[in-house]
């Protein structure tokens, strides 16, 4: 008989339907199991940032952030649960998506952005285009400023076109 | 509410609250509350971006949200306040306070003021301790999250984005001053500069003979004879072809006669021939000179980085990529000794040449020349826009050309494992794709290239064009000779070159001074660690090390190791136990005096590692490194590596006691069998045993074991093993082994614990005081015994 290595076991999935989380008096999240059991700073993290950014969400508890599980998918947590962690998720990878270009000025081979994005307007600094900005496919667009702050694009072929032109000429 | 000036010494944490929110706090803070502490953010607590702002006085703190209508506003007493936490988290940072029974989060903020909160919870606990009383061992500031080290970003002086290519703020540096002292380095070669300079311009002055001489040609030597000639037949011309001849006569009327036609001919073919040759043989000349100037130039400016990249210390190499500084070695000094010996030449002749032309067609013809001049505010405008065109779709090629190579330099290497998992269809298409990008980007860059020179082809035709028009009509009124026309039309063309290639210079100009600035950022750099003035020779070293009260930070502020003393006695073997990132490396890197320390002395045999000579000190201590490095050469230089003058029986004989012997034989060509880069062709356990037989030969007085054994299978670490007994003997060693077992040799084991010396003793002592070596001793032998089943 073939025997079969029980790979998933490994996963440690957390069973949505079993478990709520909400904030406690501190701020912090709380994790509350199916039997009453409670797990308190609770955080959380993200498998793939880049590629999955609401599935494979990992639970992590204390300062040692020792992993209790991992959620498979926030849509199959109950609405409260869900917007909370979506909520939390947002302030830990603070990314705000940039909606316009409104010009791209260099000096001394610093590109200077001016944007308006989905948190309001902002200018940064890049400090080299290779390593700084990353074009993924589908016209995905990965920027990361002078002092290490993040922004997306998620299409950039979507933009206003004059955007469009500032972009090419940066990319 | 008041705002002391003299509390708030880091002028960081004051910034000015807007006096639009002034009213919101008014009732808040109390008339004798002084404000001390005020920070502005850049992200509000409902996640966008705007400004908010932290305000600490006496007694509270106040965080203030303005969101279009009334402000939020958070308050907590200070004698509430338990902890004060830093969340750094991956895209911005959080403030938060807890009290005994509520937390709440007063800021967050983006990475650009990371630095600044940094500062925050330590003025806020300064404050909390004068509200209430606080226990000596509490703790009041958390800081979470993976602190990454951020390296110099921005200028310290004026706060410009530092571009990654470079070390050196651009807007501070001075790009003229930076050429100027790189061309001082031509001084010395003062008059090989003077004799290629005069050359270039009794050269450029030579190159502009041809039209005038065909201006003497056509006006004074065959338009006589073409009257003679055209006179006779004078009938069949058509009545403008007269008007331009009677206009014509009026002119050079006086010199038929005192000219003969066929010897000034002769004597300007000959004139011609002599400028073809005079010029060429000088440009020859000139271009030996000058690249020889240039390559002289860049000769002493490599050879001086080389030296000071040899002076400066290890933390010089920390804060820089390998590939960086290598570049600026070869590429950088490259691109300097290009524009010596080709671009500031070019220049040079540019305006030489624009200069002469100028000069002569204003004085053969102001009114003609002026017209000239119309099409070159277009020539200029159109190079220097194409140019930046061009630029950056070269860039972009640039960056395409890099992804292929660098997607070969990640496959090829990796080609058994594409095999192994069979994903050869996958590799291709992923070339393909990247080499589609790349094809489309060089027809692009060909497209924008086609179109330039017939663009600039048209615009200089435009100068022909006018002259055409206003010359011939001045002909036609007989205003101009046809020779000062033909000349002007010959000028025309040398001038509109310069002008286009002058337009260019900028971008080289740029480049050179870019890579200027990288050379002399490596020469203005000054060693950490240096030979004093007054240094003295580390006399022959009996071994005993003392550590007194040493601390020691790689980064300002952050220090890896606290209060370290202890005495090693001479000849004493110590291990070094500790986690990773413990600061066991650090301790050696100290001993050896690759860097300083901040506080306290190290003292061997009673000398301040500080106050002697650096190689008196380094020539007698022997490093046997996990990774050895083993430089291309031959295996015999690799071992005499650290003594040059070593004989052959002393290499063989080190080769012997290292164990090393033997398979050194088994080589092609035994000790004379090259090593390849890095020593590719010898297996881990084979560099290793060469490099301790490197340090066997050195008779080094203080040995380092930088985990010398790891990471080799049991029967190689035994004959490592065997060959490093007989190195340690009668020498004070340090030793780094995550494995104990091979520290059982040591006499006394040191442990590190997050840059404490947190226990020190013997085995035996270690293991009955029951502390973290116990602990470990314990984890690894139930290791081992599960390695044994």
């Amino acid at each position: 008989m073939e025997e079969v290595y029980p790979l998933e076991e490994e996963l440690n999935l957390l069973d949505p339907a079993c478990i709520r989380f909400y904030r406690d008096e501190f701020e912090d999240l709380v994790m509350e199991r199916e039997d009453g059991e409670i797990d308190r700073s609770i955080h959380i993290l993200r498998n793939f940032p880049l590629s999955n950014e609401s599935r494979f969400i990992s639970v992590r508890k204390g300062e040692e952030e020792e992993e209790l599980g991992i959620i498979p998918a926030l849509s199959d947590l109950d609405e409260g649960s869900r917007q909370l962690l979506e909520e939390e998720l947002e302030r830990v990878y603070f990314v705000p998506c940039i909606t316009r270009v409104l010009s791209v000025e260099e000096r001394f081979h610093v590109p200077k952005w001016e944007v308006e994005t989905d948190r309001g307007p902002r200018v940064f600094e890049i400090r080299s285009g290779r390593n700084d900005i990353r074009v993924l496919g589908g016209g995905r667009v990965l920027i990361r400023d002078a002092d290490g702050n993040q922004y997306e694009i998620p299409n950039y072929r979507r933009l206003d076109e004059d955007s469009q032109k500032q972009i090419d000429s940066q990319i | 509410m008041t705002l002391p000036t003299e509390a708030l010494t880091d002028p960081q944490l004051r910034d000015e609250l807007p006096p639009s929110l002034h009213s919101d706090i008014e009732g808040l803070i109390d008339s004798d509350e002084q404000i001390q502490l005020s920070v502005a953010t850049d992200i509000r607590l409902d996640g966008l971006y705007g400004d908010a702002y932290l305000l600490a006085t006496d007694r509270q703190l106040l965080s203030i949200n303005p969101n279009g209508g009334k402000p939020a506003i958070d308050r907590i007493p200070l004698s509430e306040v338990k902890t004060v936490e830093i969340q750094d988290l991956f895209g911005s940072g959080v403030l938060k306070v807890r009290t005994e029974t509520r937390g709440v989060t007063l800021a967050l903020f983006s990475k650009s003021l990371t630095e600044k909160f940094a500062a925050v919870p330590d003025r806020i606990e300064a404050l909390v301790r004068e509200a209430r009383t606080v226990e000596e061992d509490e703790k009041l500031i958390k800081r979470k999250g993976k602190h990454h080290p951020v390296r110099k970003r921005r200028c310290e002086s004026c706060g410009q984005v530092i571009p990654r290519r470079m070390g050196i703020c651009p807007a501070c540096m001075d790009r003229k001053k930076l050429l100027g002292r790189f061309l001082g380095y031509s001084l010395p070669y003062w008059q090989l500069a003077t004799v290629s300079m005069l050359i270039l311009l009794a050269g450029t002055f030579i190159s502009l003979m041809p039209p005038m001489l065909l201006r003497f040609l056509i006006d004074d030597v065959l338009k006589p004879v073409d009257l003679l000639v055209e006179s006779e037949n004078l009938g069949a011309l058509s009545e403008a072809a007269r008007a331009i001849r009677i206009a014509d006569i009026a002119v050079p009327l006086p010199l038929i006669g005192t000219v003969d036609p066929v010897g000034a001919l002769a004597s300007l073919v000959f004139l011609l021939l002599l400028i073809n040759v005079s010029r060429n043989v000088l440009g020859a000349v000139r271009s030996y000179l000058m690249a020889r100037l240039g390559q002289q130039i860049t000769f002493d400016l490599r050879s001086q980085v080389y030296i000071h990249l040899h002076r400066l210390s290890l933390s010089f190499y920390n804060d820089r990529d390998t590939g960086r500084i290598m570049a600026s070695v070869t590429h950088d000094v490259g691109r300097l000794q290009d524009f010596l010996s080709h671009g500031l030449q070019e220049a040079i002749q540019n305006v030489l040449t624009l200069v002469f032309i100028c000069g002569l067609l204003f004085y053969m013809n102001a009114g003609l020349a002026a017209y000239v001049l119309i099409p070159t505010p277009l020539i200029v405008l159109v190079t220097i826009r194409f140019g930046h065109y061009l630029h950056m779709i070269y860039h972009r090629l640039w960056r395409r050309w890099a992804a292929i190579s660098s997607l070969l330099a990640d496959v090829i290497p990796g080609v058994r494992v594409v095999k192994a998992f069979a994903q050869e269809k996958r590799e291709i298409d992923r070339f393909e794709t990247r080499s589609e990008e790349l094809l489309e980007g060089e027809l692009r860059a060909a497209k924008v290239r086609s179109l330039f020179s017939p663009i600039m082809a048209f615009l200089t035709s435009l100068g022909t064009l006018i002259i055409w028009w206003v010359g011939g009509n001045k002909i036609l009124s007989g205003n101009l000779s046809l020779g000062d026309f033909v000349a002007f039309t010959g000028f025309m063309w040398q001038f509109y070159g310069p002008v286009e290639s002058l337009c260019r210079l900028n971008h080289r100009f740029q480049h050179a001074s870019t890579s200027a600035e990288r050379v002399f950022e490596v020469l203005d750099t000054t060693p950490d660690v240096d030979d004093s003035e007054t240094v003295s020779l580390m006399p022959r070293i009996k071994g005993e090390v003392e550590f007194n009260d040493v601390t020691f930070a790689y980064e300002e502020g952050k220090p890896v190791l606290h209060d370290l003393s202890f005495t090693v006695a001479p000849g004493e073997m110590i291990g070094l136990v500790g986690h990773s990132g413990a600061g066991k490396s650090t301790i050696i890197n100290i001993i050896c005096r690759f860097y300083d320390i901040e506080s306290g002395a190290i003292l061997i045999d009673g000398h301040d590692v500080r106050d002697v000579q650096l190689k008196s000190l380094r020539d007698q201590i022997g490093i046997v490194l996990q990774e050895p490095f083993l430089f291309n050469g031959p295996v015999a230089e690799n071992i005499a590596y650290g003594n040059p003058e070593a004989s052959l029986d002393e290499i063989v004989a080190a080769a012997k006691a290292a164990n090393a012997h033997d398979f050194i034989m088994n080589l092609p060509d035994g000790y004379d069998s090259p090593l390849g880069e890095r020593g590719v062709r010898l297996s881990g356990g084979e560099r290793q045993r060469v490099s301790i037989a490197r340090a066997i030969l050195r008779d080094p007085r203080i040995l380092i074991l930088d985990e010398a054994t790891s990471s080799m299978d049991t029967e190689t670490e035994a004959k490592i093993q065997e060959a490093l007994g007989r190195l340690i003997k009668g020498r004070t060693t340090f030793a780094i082994a995550h494995r104990l077992s091979t520290l059982k040799n040591a006499h006394r084991l040191l442990v590190i614990d997050k840059g404490y010396l947190s226990e020190i003793g013997t085995h035996d002592e270690l293991l009955a005081n029951d502390g973290i070596y116990a602990r470990l001793c314990r984890m690894q032998s139930e290791l081992s015994r599960l390695r044994a089943v």
